[in-house]
């Protein structure tokens, strides 16, 4: 059966339209049955339905556009299929998360889905506004879904933060596109790529890039605009904390893929500006980024601080591919953002269970979980060792994917990169004394009861998916690295 | 139809040590029937398989099928799957036939170990795994990590009695030395094979058998760095089969049950080294200097182990020694075999590849024969013990009358390994000892090896009777007085059955096993199999050879003065040794002192360069590291507090970091001259 008979033009965002119908009818759900069980069920269909219509599309090798607008096509249909699986795993546990506010069951979900929908349609832009309204439909949506947890002074007060910081950083991006717009009379990629090739540019369009990565730089939380993520993720309720740091992180990342890369490789860049001294740019932000994020995680004693301080690092390792910019590189940078949702939200899914059994957030509070919930403390061993990068789980494959393109295996030279190389595996070797402590904790240290805890079965099953991703993605990485080579040579042809 | 679950043969293993290590503490005798179950089923599916294979149509080309796993950058493509052709079907259905009988044997052997009895089993059904996975693996990166699966198994088996090494006790304190060392020592080889393998995928690109075997494909890669490759290799094989000079750790292994030593030396773990050189013939068969190289070994290793078992007194070393002195003879087999067949290739002479083909053969048809007839005498020596109590010689004695039984399989067992007429030691030792015999006259080496070899075949005949006299024969010792009769039928019905086996097993040479493991170079490729059968013309061929009644000739001569010493005593061994103060009697009861040899290197040298590579850990890298990691979190703890929580200090920080970039930006610009 051919899909795109059925859905005609629309296919390209038949996804997002899935969404969009979940999201308009999620309230009213809500508020005529009163059940948020119900809410969540209509809520959890929708979210399968758009994933499966992907799946299908993504398979099927479908490409196609929308009123010039949005296009399907390997890199989006790969990347819609991580925000749609972060989403699966953010709703799945939500009805049985004590954090997840019940009375706003509605607009809970309906934010989601629609922050999802933002990224979405971020992956499938090729236009600096479509990527900035994407953009905004999802900052828009995660800063409302953050203070959602009402009474808790923590969730209002990162809220706040996230608003401000957020606000700054449109605005930067806002003041960014408009440079560029004033440079080239254009706003899609590909026609500014080529216009820069012609043209002799200035000094204004480093600017415009660098206001750019500012306020793209803020969603991944590159360092120095990293201050606002730890903040929130600790404040905001776990499954929303895990949306955050493996969705919409990617989605930022996704951003600066579809933006520079592009910009810089398939429009083979410009004589002016050789592209050298973004990549040099980049390179420093990534070694910044990673060295930040690990060194300050070792210092935090809340593992949801420590968790967004390693998502930061990990961010920063991706960010090796904006400094190798090309396409091996692209594809191991996008495989890591597969293995990241697994790993990260695996251990995040862990802590949600936790506060569910009435375990606290401190990572002291997990002495001895090693006898009191055997297979949880077990799982989290494992998604640690795999964020440190210890094989055969997925984070070493990724890892090792990602710094092998900074050493520059491809074509046998050693790039300029390895420098960038040496820093993420120091990085690697700090980021294991954190982990190593939490695990240590568990296991070793004694707690003040041996009594069994109970988990709702909800999260067992989703950090069960998790585990077996983890596992398998490292064993078998070529069941989707062929889908992200495929998305990287889509990228940069 | 079989054909394509060969992958569940090591699965099925794996399958059940999962189930005994999770939930074995519930299931009768401690996981023991399933794990008999697990590799009766995979015995059974060998059958098929090999049935099925060896009458198909594809025969007798190998039927392989692998899928992708990873690719390394640059091009390095590696699979996974199996590989079946004539070698694999003889390996797993001796092994997996085997180990099904060791494991029913356990069930009496290791009754009384009450929980301890799930650890066992589910190891030895892990061990099994390795082995089964080893052979019908594709390539060799996979065949690599079931080697290392059953490095760590034969560790923890040997280990097994180290369990009271908390009390002092000095028997689990040799257990737990014991499985170290065999893990040491192996691991030396292990390093070895490793590197060989790291060059061959340098150079191959894959791992695969079925395109490393293609001499296209051989030819156009650097002969060199096949030769180098291959000895790095072979390094392996002299760790896992215990070959000169990494043999040591084998006699002290003894210290695992007697059923582990049973299944390390008749169906697994050292066959695996035998195993890899056979099945990499085509690669080891490039440069005759590497087969040399590897006949040399053999030999020596067949010579010196024999020598060791003559005067020691514990039934299971003896019995040790003597798988070492086998191994050495497969090998020696293989490497003359190989020599003839490296140099046919290389003078393109089809008569020399052919006696190489028939060294191939010699070699596997000793390496099959050896593991019945292996298992049955370990199994006969457990049994022994069990009734007894005791590994020492000298407190047996007249046990014949009590374990008739035992006593008879045991004979048998001794007959075969003794190379006595239509037994089935003696067809495949002859065989060696002829092919060996034919390399002699291209070199002079193997001629001397071939004096070896020969007066080994006396030395084991005389140890094996040595053995057999002194447990079954003439008056009761201590320990046999009080001997508590024949063991339980489950360890009873293996012996039986593997003494039919043990006998008969030669035979199947003059039904088409030549045909099935050897290896034909026709100079398009190298097949396993479909060669030509010599069959009965064994029979008239080994019999009007002169030197084989000069091998049964000093066999019997052996077990004659066996004989004489041990059941008439009417000559004293005490004036050969001067009861035991001759330099020679020391020298064999010290193991040619190579324990003490080990140690020197190990203390003197390994020793000295841990103490200086310690002290530049220490003081130099671990105070680096101890710097470093002190910046790093004093470092974590300064940055946490630039966190101050206030967002107007957050945007300040990010207008700032605008501000850096940009000047970076510039600076760079302006640097690189783009601006």
């Amino acid at each position: 059966m051919d899909i795109s008979s059925i859905f005609g033009d629309f296919t390209a965002i038949i996804p997002m339209i899935a969404l969009l119908i979940g999201v308009l009818i999620v309230p009213g759900v809500h508020l005529g049955l009163k059940k948020p069980t119900a809410t969540w069920g209509v809520a959890l269909a929708v979210v399968i339905v758009s994933l499966v219509l992907n799946v299908i599309l993504l398979t099927g090798d479908y490409q196609g556009t929308t009123l010039d607008m949005a296009s399907y096509n390997p890199y989006s249909g790969l990347m819609i299929l991580l925000f749609q699986i972060v989403l699966f795993l953010a709703v799945f546990v939500s009805n049985s998360s004590i954090e997840t506010t019940r009375n706003n069951t509605g607009t809970y979900y309906a934010l989601m889905m629609a922050a999802a929908m933002g990224m979405m349609f971020v992956a499938e832009s090729s236009d600096l506004i479509t990527i900035f309204v994407g953009v905004e439909l999802t900052s828009i949506s995660s800063y409302a879904l953050v203070t959602l947890k009402r009474g808790d002074s923590r969730a209002a007060e990162a809220g706040v933060k996230y608003v401000v910081i957020g606000g700054m950083s449109t605005a930067l991006t806002l003041y960014g596109i408009s440079m560029i717009y004033g440079l080239t009379g254009t706003t899609e990629i590909a026609a500014i790529a080529a216009q820069t090739q012609l043209t002799e540019l200035n000094w204004m369009f480093g600017i415009a890039m660098v206001a750019m990565i500012a306020g793209y730089g803020f969603k991944i939380a590159a360092v120095p605009f990293h201050m606002w993520a730890p903040d929130v993720y600790e404040g905001a309720s776990t499954p929303v904390s895990l949306f955050l740091a493996t969705g919409s992180k990617k989605m930022g990342l996704g951003v600066f893929f579809q933006i520079f890369l592009v910009m810089f490789v398939a429009g083979t860049a410009c004589s002016a500006i050789a592209g050298e001294e973004i990549r040099y740019l980049f390179a420093i932000i990534a070694a910044f980024t990673m060295t930040v994020g690990n060194v300050v995680a070792i210092a935090q004693s809340n593992i949801k601080r420590m968790l967004a301080y390693s998502s930061i690092a990990q961010a920063g390792y991706i960010l090796i591919v904006m400094a190798v910019m090309n396409d091996y590189a692209a594809s191991a940078g996008i495989f890591h953002m597969f293995t990241h949702v697994f790993m990260k939200g695996g251990a995040f899914l862990i802590v949600g269970a936790l506060i569910c059994a009435g375990i606290g957030e401190k990572i002291s509070d997990y002495r001895g979980l090693a006898k009191r919930a055997p297979f949880l403390a077990f799982a989290m061993m494992l998604f640690l060792f795999s964020l440190a990068g210890i094989p055969p789980l997925a984070g070493f494959t990724s890892k090792f994917f990602l710094f092998s393109s900074a050493v520059g295996t491809v074509d046998g030279a050693t790039s300029e990169w390895v420098w960038l190389a040496f820093v993420a595996i120091l990085n690697s070797a700090i980021s294991l004394y954190y982990y190593a402590r939490v695990v240590k904790t568990m296991y070793v240290d004694k707690g003040e009861t041996t009594e069994k805890i109970k988990v709702p079965k909800i999260f067992l099953a989703a950090i069960v998916i998790c585990l077996v991703a983890v596992i398998v993605l490292g064993v078998y990485p070529q069941l989707v690295f062929n889908y992200c080579e495929a998305a990287a040579s889509f990228l940069l042809p | 139809m079989f054909i394509e679950y060969t992958w569940l043969i090591p699965l099925l293993p794996m399958l059940c040590f999962l189930i005994i290590g999770f939930v074995g503490q519930k299931t009768p005798q401690k996981g023991g029937y399933i794990a008999i179950a697990g590799a009766a089923i995979s015995c059974i599916l060998a059958v098929l398989i090999s049935y099925e294979y060896l009458t198909g149509d594809a025969y007798p080309a190998a039927v392989t099928e692998s899928i992708h796993w990873f690719t390394i950058p640059g091009g390095f493509e590696i699979n996974v799957g199996y590989y079946v052709d004539g070698l694999t079907c003889m390996m797993m259905l001796f092994s997996s036939f085997i180990s099904t009988l060791i494991f029913v044997y356990s069930l009496g052997y290791m009754g009384e170990q009450g929980e301890r009895r799930k650890r066992y089993y589910a190891e030895v059904s892990l061990f099994l795994c390795g082995m089964l996975g080893l052979i019908v693996s594709s390539n060799f990166l996979v065949m690599f990590i079931f080697w290392e699966v059953m490095g760590l198994c034969s560790y923890l088996l040997i280990g097994f009695w180290s369990f009271r090494h908390d009390d002092g006790d000095e028997a689990s304190a040799n257990a737990a030395s014991a499985a170290k060392k065999a893990f040491l020592v192996t691991r030396l080889g292990d390093v070895c094979l490793m590197a060989g393998l790291f060059i061959l995928l340098g150079e191959f690109h894959n791992l695969d058998y079925a395109s490393m075997f293609d001499p296209a494909n051989i030819a156009a890669v650097d002969s060199d760095k096949i030769t180098i490759a291959m000895l790095l290799c072979f390094g392996g094989v002299i760790g896992k089969s215990a070959q000169f000079p990494l043999h040591d750790w084998l006699p002290d292994a003894m210290a695992g049950p007697t059923t582990v030593s049973s299944l390390i030396h008749a169906a697994t773990m050292v066959k695996a080294g035998v195993y890899l050189v056979a099945r990499g013939y085509p690669l080891f068969v490039q440069d005759a200097n590497v087969m040399l190289f590897v006949g040399i070994i053999g030999g020596v290793t067949a010579f010196i182990a024999a020598t060791m078992a003559l005067n020691n007194m514990n039934i299971k070393r003896v019995l040790a020694y003597s798988t070492i002195s086998q191994l050495g003879y497969m090998i020696l087999g293989l490497g003359a075999g190989g020599y003839l067949m490296a140099l046919g290739i290389q003078h393109g002479d089809a008569a020399l590849i052919a006696a190489g083909t028939a060294g191939m053969v010699a070699g596997c048809f000793h390496m099959m024969n050896h593991a019945f007839f292996k298992a049955l005498l370990f199994m006969c020596s457990g049994s022994v013990i069990h009734a007894c109590g005791t590994e020492d010689m000298r407190l047996m004695g007249g046990l014949r009358k009590h374990m008739p039984i035992t006593s008879i399989t045991m004979l048998l067992g001794s007959l075969s390994i003794a190379g006595f007429p239509l037994f089935s030691g003696f067809w495949s030792k002859d065989l060696v000892l002829d092919i060996a015999l034919e390399a002699g006259d291209e070199t002079v080496w193997f001629t001397v090896l071939w004096i070896l070899a020969v007066i080994t075949a006396f030395m084991t005949a005389f140890y094996m009777f040595r053995m057999w006299f002194m447990t079954f024969m003439g008056e009761e010792r201590e320990n046999a007085q009080h001997c508590h009769g024949e063991s339980p039928k489950s360890m009873t019905m293996p012996l039986v059955v593997l003494s039919v086996f043990a006998v008969a097993s030669g035979f199947l040479i003059m039904f088409g096993l030549d045909g099935i493991v050897g290896i034909e170079y026709t100079g398009a490729a190298f097949v396993v199999g479909g060669a030509e059968t010599e069959g009965f013309e064994y029979f008239s061929e080994l019999f009007t050879n002169p030197y084989t009644y000069l091998t049964i000739a000093l066999a019997l001569i052996g077990i004659g003065i066996a004989y004489l010493m041990y059941v008439k005593c009417s000559i004293n061994p005490g004036k050969f040794n001067k009861n035991g103060e001759s330099w020679l009697y020391k020298a064999l009861s010290n193991r040619w002192w190579f324990p003490q040899l080990y140690n020197q290197i190990s203390w003197k040298f390994g020793y000295g360069i841990a103490r200086g590579v310690d002290y530049v850990d220490r003081q130099i890298i671990d105070g680096t590291v101890n710097g470093l990691s002190g910046a790093v979190v004093g470092g974590g703890s300064t940055v946490s507090k630039m966190q101050t929580g206030h967002v107007q200090d957050y945007s300040s920080i990010v207008l700032l970091g605008i501000a850096v970039l940009s000047v970076v930006f510039l600076v760079i610009a302006m640097i690189t001259g783009g601006i």
